[in-house]
């Protein structure tokens, strides 16, 4: 155990250059850099732009360089905990992601107890009651959750949450609470925007889940130890926990992998129409306005989460299912 | 709503440099606490000596303006539409004084810039001649702030002006030759600031700061020097720095990054109202980011007391259905663009076939007169906009009917006979014309989105050009793509905005009109030729460009309005009898919402960039709230 542990953090070191690479060249392919952007973004407010101020601009934050020096410089800042410096905040990037991080989290986590709470008992109540009139019904509609583009329920949920309710459009709370101190108003305020976006990522996430677990638990079901629970008289209830349902939360453990990440990249396309404070619609315009630093390193802290998130998912799953092995793959 | 509008206007418009009058001074409520605590100075010593005195009917003070900004780098408009400056235009474009007292010329060539005595920046310090010295000697003619030097648009053909401070509150600028556009310079929406708070920069500053206090700045800042920590701090234009003393009306208080920006008063403003009532009446300005494409629905929803940015003609119908229940008004405004879109034929485009064709003039006159403006106009604007050329528009002196209407008027016979005439008759088996090498005429047209109803308007033309015998592709690109593309002449023709300035008067340069700038999409490569001074780009190879560059240059020299505006009228035949730029349509209006408390907020306005700083020749410091206003956010 000890040995897999240690080989499994230093392979993840490799990775990680893999990805910084990847990533870097990534970011770097569409033509141009961030100061054409700036130049664009100026012209079109009617300024000159002077080509000489463009080449000394172009010196200071250092894109005249080979990009190779450029990538170097990049990692050997990031090996320091130093992320870098946002173009088009002005600001080092940790302070630009600063407080949206944790916004982040609370929607991200929010949503994924919104899908547990709701697929869970979704999802075991249909594969109990497999091709009834119920199953059909809530199969349908997890299929219509799943098939509704979310950005149309978002604007949707947006103008009906407005005119009926008055809640204000977007963001994450009242205009008035942003950069307040926490009170209950703000807490409330907070809690009064968050059921949209909740919803919305949520829906999608929840059919596929009902789908999934649905589907592991009808393979448990079937299978004999559960015949020979029921003969020996033990209640339905009961059987179905204690056995096949903890038979079928396997994928659930292996999902935990991909969850960190998501945990702090929230749903950029959910966040950029319903216009929340998150992080993916900052990654979103640094990708596009090549705001290199900023996008690079909020995309390697992805990597890494997701590294770790696969990681800790495999030690957990053998921790919890004494079938599987460790490292039996590599010991043959 | 009753209110006197057209006469507080004229009003506005001789206000400014007013005599001081023995003004009784009333204390703003909102700084009455400082005040009294001391914090603060009482008012008559925080205004100046001599304040400019707005004379329209007085307002009242308080209130809380919300406003909403499509990103952080937004604040700028803040610094746009506060709009104090040097010298302002007025409404109807006059050039007046404004923060200054007085401006002494002489010959076009000497100015004479006399400051208000008693002025201080935000932060009580006072604004005097050494802060323009500091800027020109130690910001603009440093090598490590200013590698390149002073901004180009002070040189006189490559002459530094001289710059002197006389005594300090007056600053004299000097060139040895006519140089009629440096007034306008300090009244642009986006000026030449030629001071800077130099009390608060020297701490920044290799020359004038501690050097181990300095170093200790620049480390703290991550910056690579002090330069770069100077040029960070000091930003009036980008107005991201919450700690940057400013003249403004408003004073960012919020540092970034943030989802709100919240700009209080600056309690040393220069203006007062005739009452004594110190500007700008509202105490602070909420500016709350969200995504552009929801600002709409949000403005809809009354989440904006004062809104321009990013609604679009489009929106007008969903805005308007929320003016009742949200408690504002839909103002529409004319929007000064010479052309809300403007085709733009590549003159030095790569392909040598398609250059030759393009730098023909019955080629473009052909492909004008066979656009429908008509039919856009209903189509796309329900017949709102002004249908013409890339000109001027109705509204400015310069204006002439037979520019406007130059070979736009629909004649899809005259154009199939122009095409005919230039040898384009074959066709192939679609009916599309053959160049003379055989490829067929298909002309791609390069759109960055940057006016939402791009492609409407294309499909239109599309329709109109197939016609005459010529196919249209539209090409969707990325703005930095585009204007790559446009650079390296790989762009055949790209669809625009056209002229920045379609209200300009003979006494506004008419440097735009001739190939003096890379971003005119027509010549990108002369203008570049220009702006480098010829060290990339390509020499203009064709009289009318000479031409007009000579006239540009000639007005420089002009010394009188007459020869100006002489000058500017040949300027713009050429430009619609050459038909350089294929306008469509114009006076696209623009949605301004209006909260119902808010008062002096023309009923009918001109939305423009330069001059007109969007809201800033209206002066938002005189808008005010109704006190009663239910929508005021309790402070």
């Amino acid at each position: 155990m000890f040995g897999y542990t240690v080989h499994r953090l230093l392979v993840m070191i490799p990775t990680l250059l893999a990805i910084s690479l990847i990533v870097f060249i990534i970011i770097q392919l569409p033509p141009g850099d961030y100061l054409s952007t700036y130049m664009a973004e100026l012209q079109a407010q009617g300024e000159a732009v002077n080509p000489q101020k463009l080449a000394y601009l172009r010196e200071m934050y250092g894109l005249d360089r080979p990009a190779w020096q450029q990538y170097l410089y990049w990692v050997w800042g990031l090996l320091h905990g130093d992320m870098g410096y946002s173009f088009a905040y002005n600001l080092p990037v940790t302070q630009v992601v600063g407080d949206r991080l944790w916004l982040t989290f609370i929607v991200s986590v929010t949503c994924i107890l919104f899908t547990w709470v709701v697929a869970f008992p979704i999802g075991i109540y249909s594969a109990t009651h497999q091709y009834s009139w119920s199953d059909y019904g809530l199969t349908f509609l997890g299929f219509v959750g799943l098939a509704t583009p979310n950005f149309l329920l978002a604007l949707v949920m947006l103008y009906l949450a407005n005119t009926w309710l008055g809640i204000s459009i977007g963001g994450l709370m009242d205009d008035r609470f942003i950069d307040a101190p926490w009170s209950l108003a703000k807490f409330w305020s907070v809690l009064a925007h968050l059921w949209i976006p909740v919803i919305v990522i949520g829906t999608s996430g929840t059919a596929g889940m009902i789908r999934r677990l649905r589907a592991n638990l009808l393979d448990e079901l079937q299978k004999q130890y559960v015949v020979t629970a029921r003969a020996k008289g033990l209640s339905p209830f009961r059987t179905l926990m204690k056995y096949p349902l903890r038979m079928s939360l396997n994928p659930f453990i292996a999902d935990i992998g991909t969850l960190l990440p998501h945990v702090i990249s929230g749903s950029a396309i959910v966040s950029v129409v319903l216009s929340l404070p998150t992080t993916g619609p900052m990654l979103l315009d640094a990708l596009r306005a090549q705001d290199m630093y900023l996008a690079g390193s909020f995309l390697m802290c992805m990597a890494l989460l997701t590294v770790l998130g696969v990681f800790l998912s495999d030690l957990a799953l053998a921790a919890l299912d004494p079938r599987i092995r460790l490292g039996a793959g590599s010991a043959k | 709503m009753i209110r006197a509008l057209p006469v507080m206007l004229a009003l506005a418009a001789l206000l400014v440099g007013g005599q001081a009058q023995a003004l009784n001074y009333i204390e703003t409520p909102a700084l009455a606490d400082d005040v009294a605590a001391g914090r603060l100075p009482p008012i008559a010593e925080r205004v100046p000596a001599e304040p400019a005195i707005e004379t329209g009917r007085p307002g009242q003070p308080g209130g809380e303006l919300r406003v909403l900004i499509g990103s952080a780098r937004d604040t700028r408009l803040l610094a746009i539409i506060g709009y104090a400056r040097l010298m302002a235009y007025t409404p109807s474009y006059d050039l007046v004084p404004d923060m200054l007292a007085g401006v002494d010329q002489k010959e076009q060539r000497i100015y004479t810039l006399h400051l208000r005595p008693g002025h201080r920046w935000s932060d009580g310090e006072p604004f005097t001649a050494e802060d323009f010295r500091y800027w020109w000697e130690d910001v603009a003619n440093n090598e490590m702030l200013s590698p390149t030097g002073p901004p180009v648009a002070l040189l006189r053909e490559g002459e530094k002006p001289k710059v002197e401070v006389l005594d300090p509150l007056t600053v004299r600028y000097s060139w040895s030759a006519p140089m009629p556009t440096f007034l306008a310079l300090l009244a642009n929406a986006s000026p030449i600031t030629i001071y800077r708070p130099a009390h608060y920069l020297k701490q920044f500053h290799a020359k004038y700061a501690d050097k181990a206090k300095l170093a200790a700045l620049v480390a703290d800042a991550h910056a690579r020097n002090w330069a770069q920590l100077h040029n960070r701090m000091d930003n009036p234009v980008r107005n991201d720095n919450p700690d940057l003393p400013t003249l403004d009306p408003w004073v960012l208080k919020t540092k970034p990054p943030s989802e709100r920006f919240v700009f209080e008063r600056n309690p040393f403003y220069y203006r007062v109202d005739r009452e004594g009532r110190q500007l700008p009446y509202i105490d602070r300005i909420n500016a709350a980011v969200a995504d552009s494409k929801i600002i709409p629905v949000k403005v809809g929803a009354g989440e904006a007391d004062l809104q321009s940015r990013y609604l679009r003609f489009d929106n007008y119908t969903f805005l308007k259905a929320g003016e009742a229940r949200n408690g504002y008004r839909v103002r529409l405004w004319k929007t000064g663009y010479g052309s809300q879109l403007a085709l733009y034929p590549n003159l030095n485009v790569n392909d040598p076939v398609w250059r030759s064709l393009l730098r023909d003039v019955r080629f473009r006159r052909a492909l004008s007169l066979a656009i429908d403006r008509h039919e856009i106009n209903n189509v796309v604007y329900y017949g709102l906009a002004h249908e013409g050329q890339d000109t001027m528009l109705p509204g400015s002196p310069l204006y002439d009917e037979h520019n406007s209407t130059a070979w736009a008027a629909y004649d899809p016979a005259g154009a199939r006979r122009l095409l005919d005439e230039l040898g384009l008759t074959k066709r192939n088996g679609e009916g599309i014309r053959l160049l003379p090498d055989g490829r067929p005429l298909q002309i791609v047209v390069e759109t960055a989105g940057t006016v939402a109803e791009e492609g409407d308007v294309l499909e239109l033309i599309r329709d109109n050009w197939r016609e005459v015998g010529i196919k249209l592709f539209a090409k969707p690109l990325q703005i930095e793509l585009m204007h790559n593309r446009i650079f390296g002449g790989e762009t055949m023709m790209s669809i625009d905005r056209g002229l920045e300035n379609g209200l300009a008067n003979a006494e506004m340069s008419p440097a735009v009109l001739a190939p003096t700038l890379q971003a005119s999409w027509q010549w990108p490569r002369w203008g570049q030729y220009f702006e480098t001074h010829g060290m990339s780009g390509e020499a203009p190879d064709m009289p009318m460009a000479t031409e007009l560059m000579n006239l540009a240059r000639d007005w420089m020299n002009a010394s009188d309005f007459e020869a100006r505006q002489s000058i500017w009228k040949r300027m713009l035949a050429i430009r619609a009898d050459r038909v350089l730029t294929i306008g469509l349509v114009a006076e696209v209006p623009q949605p301004v919402v209006v909260s119902d408390q808010l008062r002096n907020v023309p009923e009918q306005g001109i939305y423009n960039f330069d001059p007109g700083a969007f809201f800033g020749v209206y002066k938002p410091d005189r808008f005010w709230f109704v006190p009663e206003a239910p929508a005021d956010q309790p402070s």
